[in-house]
């Protein structure tokens, strides 16, 4: 045996100890895998290079929203580009990057590194990886879909002279900016978890959640100059950005402009909400049969 | 080595002081279990997995008592399967698995807290640190935070790894790796690991030095170990038992001692002129007789013909070099035909 290895010998032989402590079972499994796959998605705890994408992504998308509130701090005037209603407009391509750089890391980085087999050999079911894992990209959309929205809501009041005032008024939208920014957050995070854990190659499920995401609105748009009627209708439900644009409209209770996709359709946008639920389900529905079938 | 009677006991007294300190009472259950199953650690009743090509195990049934245990067999002989069925990694089409007490079909999750697995293949994620990898399996497995970090910093100390723990572990050596994969198989504190091929890719030293790992935690530590295998080897220096799994089935399984036992051969190492007249000897004397590479086998029953073949080889003017009862070797394991054929030979001649 080499000089090193008895050198270490002797600090081996300070003897094993046996763990007589609290074993929290699967709570704690799911809850330490939801924290971590939570930082990994930010890149926390690995190198500085991982964490450069989602945190320039989250600041992109944070972006007009900052400018807008930094105007309203310096200029008197009231102008409000950017409302509740039309807020998701601004975020839609960030949202889908977001979503393409980190979901392939959350979904498809066990699968590549082999290390699901000991996740499943532990104290955790299939179903329990998976919810974690969903949970920590919904969570993670948050920071793009809800976070900046509640910052501008403050700011908005903290920039008006009249702080009670200006909540008193717009209450009513605080439950709103929340219910849409989880549905939106949900939503995304459940397609790009379907298309993110089919395959290992971290390349072709961006690529693939890329086009899902954004190219399928020009599609849409395509269609909506050409054939419209009912396949547009049918298009516009299936599209993410435009369903999703039509359930936070409805939310909002707001309108959509005629000159867009959804305008044109000139669909109920209530029907917009059915649609985004279906999707979430069977997007879910995928992932959840993904993690069950895999061999590991 | 202490008995199964003491271990247990002082297993029991353990489990008594931390039950005094009020924490989780469903150990305290599952303590009890484990000192009622000490002597039996696992034990299947014919367990059969069949996939659309092939039958990996074929009503496979087998128990297996606390120790080191060596699961042997070719590529294929459906030795993962068997250690993957355990794991709930796989689903066994038909039979029943009772590991440390519990039924680990029904209750997998709640058994797998106890048990510690190292794959055969690469695991690990490379662009985090050991400490950081391990510390969070040990959360996955139940452990609290800060226990969790305790354990790991432990942990790794015993499997040999000590400043480069805090790197990524994207630039450590094949056998820094092997390392890790032990870790987190035993930072939990298991009852049970299953170690596959824990040797894959080691050189002669770090094969050493793993073999010493696993037989300090079966030996030391008190973990039950099985370990599958194809180097005999290393299974004849680390295991207590063996199980020899061929064709999705039982071959043989029992201590290590009664895979080596002697057989009803003699082999006598004979030198000088006169060999052929010596065995021409034995043969009139009604003795089956071969001779192979310069060593003379004789078959011997219940006759015990010892004093004559003494007499024989001084009548003429031989040399005796060597004269023992042939011993079974392990190898004979993986080629039974021979070894058969062999005996069979002897017998008919």
């Amino acid at each position: 045996m080499s000089q090193r290895a008895e050198a270490a010998g002797s600090i081996y032989d300070l003897g094993y100890r046996h763990y007589d402590g609290v074993r929290l079972g699967r709570r704690q499994s799911f809850l330490s895998l939801y924290a971590y796959s939570l930082r990994g998605a930010f890149g926390l705890g690995r190198r500085t290079t991982s964490k450069v994408i989602p945190v320039a992504v989250v600041l992109l998308a944070a972006a007009p929203t900052l400018a807008q509130l930094a105007i309203a701090a310096i200029s008197p005037v009231d102008a409000r580009i950017i409302e509740p209603a039309n807020y998701f407009d601004f975020v839609q391509v960030t949202l889908a990057i977001f979503c393409a750089a980190v979901a392939p890391e959350l979904f498809a980085r066990d699968q590549r590194m082999r290390t699901l087999p000991l996740y499943f050999a532990r104290g955790l079911r299939r179903d329990d990886y998976t919810i974690a894992k969903l949970a920590a990209l919904a969570t993670a959309l948050l920071f793009i879909t809800l976070l900046p929205q509640l910052v501008l809501f403050i700011g908005n009041g903290l920039a008006g002279s009249d702080l009670a005032g200006y909540a008193k008024d717009h209450w009513m939208e605080l439950p709103q900016v929340v219910v849409s920014g989880v549905i939106v957050a949900v939503f995304f995070a459940c397609i790009s978890a379907a298309i993110g854990s089919q395959t290992p190659r971290r390349a072709y499920s961006t690529v693939a959640i890329i086009a899902v995401l954004i190219l399928t609105s020009v599609v849409a748009a395509v269609i909506a100059d050409t054939v419209g009627g009912v396949t547009l209708k049918i298009v516009v439900l299936l599209v993410p950005f435009e369903a999703a644009t039509g359930v936070i409209r409805w939310i909002f209770n707001a309108s959509v402009a005629r000159e867009t996709n959804l305008g044109k359709s000139g669909l109920d946008l209530w029907i917009c909400f059915p649609a985004v639920l279906t999707v979430t389900a069977i997007t879910a529905w995928l992932t959840f049969r993904r993690f069950r079938r895999l061999d590991v | 080595m202490r008995s199964y009677q003491e271990r247990a006991a002082a297993h029991l007294s353990r489990v008594k002081q931390r039950n005094k300190a009020g924490k989780h009472c469903h150990i305290f259950v599952t303590d009890c279990l484990l000192v009622c199953v000490r002597m039996t650690l696992l034990e299947t009743h014919e367990l059969t997995k069949v996939y659309p090509t092939v039958t990996a195990l074929d009503r496979f049934s087998v128990t297996i008592d606390s120790g080191i245990t060596g699961v042997v067999g070719s590529n294929g002989a459906g030795k993962s399967t068997f250690l993957k069925i355990i794991l709930g990694l796989v689903t066994p089409t038909s039979g029943e698995v009772q590991v440390l007490g519990f039924d680990a079909l029904r209750h997998g999750p709640e058994l797998r807290q106890f048990i510690g697995y190292m794959p055969e293949h690469d695991c690990l994620p490379l662009d985090v640190s050991a400490t950081e990898f391990v510390s969070h399996m040990a959360q996955i497995n139940g452990l609290p935070r800060a226990a969790a970090r305790e354990r790991t910093a432990e942990t790794l100390r015993h499997v040999g790894l000590f400043e480069e723990r805090y790197r990524e572990m994207k630039g450590y050596s094949t056998g820094m790796k092997q390392r890790v994969k032990l870790a987190q198989a035993l930072v939990h504190d298991p009852r049970l690991m299953l170690l596959d091929e824990p040797t894959n890719g080691l050189d002669p030293a770090g094969r050493d030095e793993m073999l010493d790992l696993v037989r300090r935690t079966g030996r030391e530590f008190g973990i039950a170990v099985m370990m599958s295998s194809h180097l005999l080897s290393e299974i004849e220096r680390v295991c207590d038992h063996l199980v020899v799994i061929e064709g999705g089935k039982l071959v043989r399984s029992g201590p290590l001692g009664s895979f080596t036992e002697r057989t009803q051969v003699l082999a006598i190492e004979v030198d000088g002129d006169g060999i052929d007249e010596f065995i021409a000897r034995l043969r009139n004397a009604g003795l089956q007789v071969v001779e192979e590479n310069h060593t003379v086998l004789v078959g011997i029953g219940e006759s015990r013909p010892y004093d004559f073949i003494r007499d024989s080889v001084a009548d003429f003017g031989l040399a005796l070099v060597r004269i023992e009862q042939r011993r079974q070797s392990l190898e004979d394991l993986f080629r039974p035909q021979h070894a058969e054929e062999e005996a069979h030979d002897v017998a008919a001649r």
